[in-house]
């Protein structure tokens, strides 16, 4: 297990310098994840100590946005007083990114059964 | 007082002085909503992560703990963040056979979405009045959140009002897809499961596995994609707004 956490902040730290060097615009963590990628695509399979480690990770996502996502009690009178606009915005833009996607996919994909 | 016995209230301010009160409290709450959502049969509405969200600020408010020095403590889970955030190239590895012929309608697919995800949140936003603070947590909300938070924070908007926005459109997603799929007469499991990665993320993927395993895999492969290619054109699709 240690194995695989060692290979992904590997990857995550060398994201961080590829991003501080030369594309600033781009999160570190995003940058690892693609060359993460590329090494697995090299490789062609999954180390199982990082396949361990991913899982783990993949399985308890919601717990590592708590912290931030906590907040929100500053800004609760902010979204109060804007309340409509932020819960139309919400549901509808939810909505139409579904059905776009969908109705593009039908409309150029051949395999369109089910 | 006898002196070999600390008053309780000792205790009180050495654990909220140290990141042991806000580790608990974030881990034990977060438990506590999964619990809650297998409790309700993994109902999108019995969200962990919003259930979490809800107990901790309630308890901070109630105990009176400002929120910087929660997060002093709990940094260290948001820290993890990042590290998660790599590892979510494991599953978009495993999925990339699923993208073989059909990479095309995917991108193109995923590329509609991810304008319509933006233009529409903040076309309505802006219409109905709402500041530019709010307006800015809207650009990568359908991004799955730690991707969305790490962009939120290079184009200097809130990440705390992405994140939430990110779980609450989530959360809609997962309740509102069949209604939609079923209105625009969307009929492929493919289809309909990368339809609701790329709107909905990680809630709407762990909704699209519980309904259908292709679904499911096309859902990670549509969240997948949308963190990726938004990681580089959300910042984009920002300075051309402007």
């Amino acid at each position: 297990m240690i194995a695989g956490l060692v290979q992904i902040l590997l990857f995550q730290g060398l994201g961080e310098v590829v991003a501080r060097f030369f594309l600033p615009l781009i999160p570190g963590p995003v940058i690892g994840l693609v060359l993460m990628l590329a090494w697995l695509r090299v490789r062609g399979a999954v180390p199982p100590a990082v396949d361990l480690v991913a899982t783990a990770f993949s399985q308890n996502l919601g717990l590592l946005f708590v912290p931030a996502a906590v907040g929100v009690v500053m800004f609760w009178p902010h979204i109060r007083s804007h309340a409509l606009a932020v819960v139309a915005a919400l549901v509808v833009s939810v909505v139409a990114t579904m059905a776009v996607t969908a109705l593009v996919l039908r409309a150029i994909a051949k395999d369109g059964e089910p | 007082m006898n002196p070999q016995l600390p008053a309780i209230h000792e205790i009180w301010v050495y654990l909220s002085g140290s990141p042991l009160l806000a580790l608990i409290l974030t881990l034990s709450a977060y438990q506590a909503g999964v619990m809650v959502y297998e409790r309700f049969d993994r109902n999108p509405l019995a969200n962990p992560v919003a259930i979490a969200i809800a107990i901790v600020a309630t308890v901070i408010t109630l105990i009176d703990m400002p929120y910087a020095k929660y997060f002093e403590g709990a940094q260290f889970v948001h820290f993890l963040l990042g590290t998660a955030t790599v590892a979510l190239a494991v599953p978009i590895y495993k999925g990339l056979d699923a993208l073989r012929g059909r990479i095309f309608p995917l991108l193109a697919a995923l590329l509609a979405g991810g304008a319509t995800s933006i233009v529409s949140a903040v076309g309505i936003a802006k219409l109905l009045g709402a500041d530019a603070a709010i307006i800015g947590g809207f650009y990568a909300k359908s991004v799955t959140a730690p991707i969305a938070m790490g962009v939120a924070e290079r184009i200097n908007v809130s990440p705390t009002l992405t994140a939430v926005f990110a779980v609450t459109t989530g959360i809609l997603g997962a309740i509102l897809v069949r209604f939609v799929l079923d209105a625009v007469g969307s009929k492929a499991w493919w289809q309909r499961g990368f339809a609701v990665g790329v709107a909905a993320h990680g809630i709407g993927t762990s909704r699209a596995f519980s309904v259908h395993p292709e679904a499911g895999i096309y859902a990670s492969l549509g969240m997948g994609l949308h963190g990726v290619l938004g990681a580089v054109l959300i910042p984009l699709a920002v300075q051309f707004m402007k």
